[in-house]
């Protein structure tokens, strides 16, 4: 068997799996739908707006996760020049600007009823805007710089400029005034909400972490399925 | 007595409608990419 034949069949394998993965998380996608909309209770200050806080912080969670692991694996790419770390960077950081653009949309949706307005230029808001404008610009330079060796040597470096971001965007909301609120989960004390939407919450997280590993796998693969055909056509 | 809670269930329905349509679109995207890949590899 030849080396591309195996290259691209382990690829294969790694798509499927990571199809598969994913497609079981939108179906628990549907599962969090259900809780959230059915068995957790409507609150009585925000109303029904308050059921988008299921989706935006579990979106929230799993953009600065992606992020985080992209500056992550590019630092450990430029110590170890494991080229699979640049290719989990790469899917990572791609995923996480799908999982940044729910979180930047669903937030002005759940902003307008509650704030009045769809958007304001706080700390938080700006900051993690500009985290997902820094991650749209890794992904140009990936598309723009050809040598390997060169593009994944640059995005590491701007991959762990996000992940500088990271920590500041969740203390920002400690460090500045902003209307955004504070974390009721991820904090020093107890969480702060009812079982029954700390339960829902969980659950909704959970599923969207399944849906980073399924999306990244398949990314992954994608990506070396593709790198395979790109060093087969600079050999012939 | 409590006060009823405001009536906003069209802002639930944007954003869970663009949650669904964003994930999907993505995982679509992927499953296609997949799929010609798959093709290609049996050529």
């Amino acid at each position: 068997m030849s080396y591309r034949r195996a290259s691209l069949d382990q690829a294969a394998r790694i798509m499927r799996r990571g199809v598969r993965l994913s497609a079981a998380g939108l179906i628990a996608l549907a599962g969090v739908y259900v809780l959230a909309l059915g068995y957790t209770p409507i609150e009585a200050r925000q109303g029904l707006a308050q059921k988008i806080f299921y989706l935006h912080v579990p979106a929230a969670w799993s953009a600065l996760l992606a992020f985080s692991l992209v500056g992550l694996s590019g630092g450990l790419y430029l110590w170890l020049q494991d080229p699979r770390l640049d290719r989990f960077a790469a899917a990572s950081a791609e995923v996480g600007v799908a999982f940044s653009a729910i979180m930047l949309t669903t937030g002005p949706i759940w902003a307008k009823p509650i704030w009045g307005t769809w958007w304001t230029w706080d700390a938080r808001l700006t900051l993690t805007l500009f985290l997902f404008f820094l991650f749209i610009g890794y992904l140009a330079l990936r598309a723009a710089v050809h040598d390997p060796a060169e593009r994944a040597r640059f995005s590491a470096v701007v991959g762990i400029l996000g992940l500088l971001l990271v920590p500041f965007i969740h203390l920002s909301v400690y460090l500045f005034r902003t209307l955004h609120p504070q974390p009721i989960v991820l904090k020093p004390s107890a969480p702060s909400l009812p079982p029954e939407m700390l339960r829902t919450l969980l659950v909704s997280s959970l599923v969207f972490t399944l849906l980073y590993v399924g999306f990244v796998t398949a990314r992954y693969g994608i990506a070396l399925a593709e790198e395979t055909r790109e060093d087969e056509a600079d050999a012939g | 007595m409590l006060a009823e809670p405001p009536r906003n269930g069209e802002y639930l329905i944007a954003a869970y409608t663009v949650t669904t349509l964003i994930l999907l679109g993505y995982w679509t995207r992927l499953w296609r990419r997949a799929r010609g890949i798959s093709k290609e590899r049996l050529r």
